[in-house]
């Protein structure tokens, strides 16, 4: 019977490692990183039919934690402030904030915050492919969306204290929103912009407490 | 139309030509831009699977102007053409024939 339960045991562990998707680096157990830093940064694309748009921001904070063996257990929020948000064109950044379309004023926030993980893939040790499903709010309007992510953990070096002490996570994300569903009017500056926009945020967080 | 209106008119069109085509050469933007998007992405940033872009200060050439709050972003195509255009038609107007009075 003690045999029995120690293989039962034994096939319940091996088969839990198989499928908790996580990171095989230097730390281990749950931890928080933090995005700070003004490098990290949200681009929001869209098309006109006269040119292309890409919206930059460089004020984007937030914090995500998690167990490095198990990227499921990935939970956090992430913001954008959006008076932040550059085009090149200064009129048309205005009219980006203004109450016609992102409405800084009564909205100052675009926000994503983590509600679950799924379809994780291992690139490398250090480099994990995932969907990210969460609630993404704008313009005072929150769905869910899910992103296509791509998280890359470095474990401290004298290269990465360069940017910041601590071991650093780096994440691309990338989805798309219809701003319809946000109740965001599609007219800026005369210009039709696309019904579609492509947001894509690349950041890297620092577990330095 | 007499001759020296012939001359304001071809020199005018001449402007307008050099415009265009600096404009073409200049990458062919329709809107005037005053910042650009350039790639800033370090070996650190590659080795985190993240892009860095930013936005500098450059001036390129478009066809419209992008804005009024400076000179820069009126600068292009269309406003060089319509101060020719405007020039031109005031210059024309004076060099026009004055008709003889009769008696």
């Amino acid at each position: 019977m003690k045999i029995t339960l120690s293989i039962f045991a034994v096939i319940i562990i091996f088969t839990a490692s198989i499928f908790a998707q996580g990171f095989k680096v230097k730390a281990s157990g749950e931890q928080t990183f933090n995005f700070a830093d003004n490098k990290n940064q949200a681009t929001f694309f869209s098309t006109t039919p006269l040119e292309d748009i890409t919206g930059l921001s460089n004020d984007v904070k937030g914090s995500v934690t998690f167990n490095v063996g198990d990227l499921k257990t990935l939970k956090g929020k992430v913001i954008v402030s959006v008076a932040s948000i550059k085009t090149g064109i200064e009129m048309r950044d205005g009219h980006l904030q203004s109450a016609g379309w992102l409405n800084t004023e009564s909205f100052p926030e675009i926000s994503f915050e983590i509600k679950k993980v799924s379809d994780v893939k291992s690139a490398a040790d250090n480099k994990l492919t995932a969907k990210v499903t969460g609630n993404y709010t704008m313009h005072g309007v929150t769905k869910e969306v899910t992103a296509d992510a791509t998280l890359t953990y470095l474990d401290e070096s004298e290269q990465t204290k360069m940017r910041a002490p601590g071991d650093l996570l780096g994440v691309q994300a990338k989805f798309n929103v219809k701003l319809s569903d946000y109740d965001v009017n599609n007219k800026l500056v005369g210009q039709k912009v696309s019904e579609d926009i492509e947001v894509s945020v690349n950041i890297v967080g620092s577990n330095a407490k | 139309m007499n001759k020296n209106q012939k001359y304001i008119a071809v020199i005018g069109i001449i402007l307008i030509a050099i415009a265009l085509f600096y404009w073409y050469s200049q990458g062919a933007e329709i809107f005037t831009k005053t910042q650009v998007l350039i790639d800033k992405t370090t070996e650190l940033d590659r080795m985190l699977g993240v892009e860095n872009k930013e936005y500098v200060d450059k001036f390129v050439f478009g066809l419209l102007p992008s804005g009024m709050s400076s000179i820069m972003e009126i600068i292009s195509t269309a406003s060089i053409a319509g101060v020719v255009v405007i020039l031109s038609g005031i210059f024309i107007y004076l060099l026009r024939n004055k008709r003889k009075e009769t008696k």
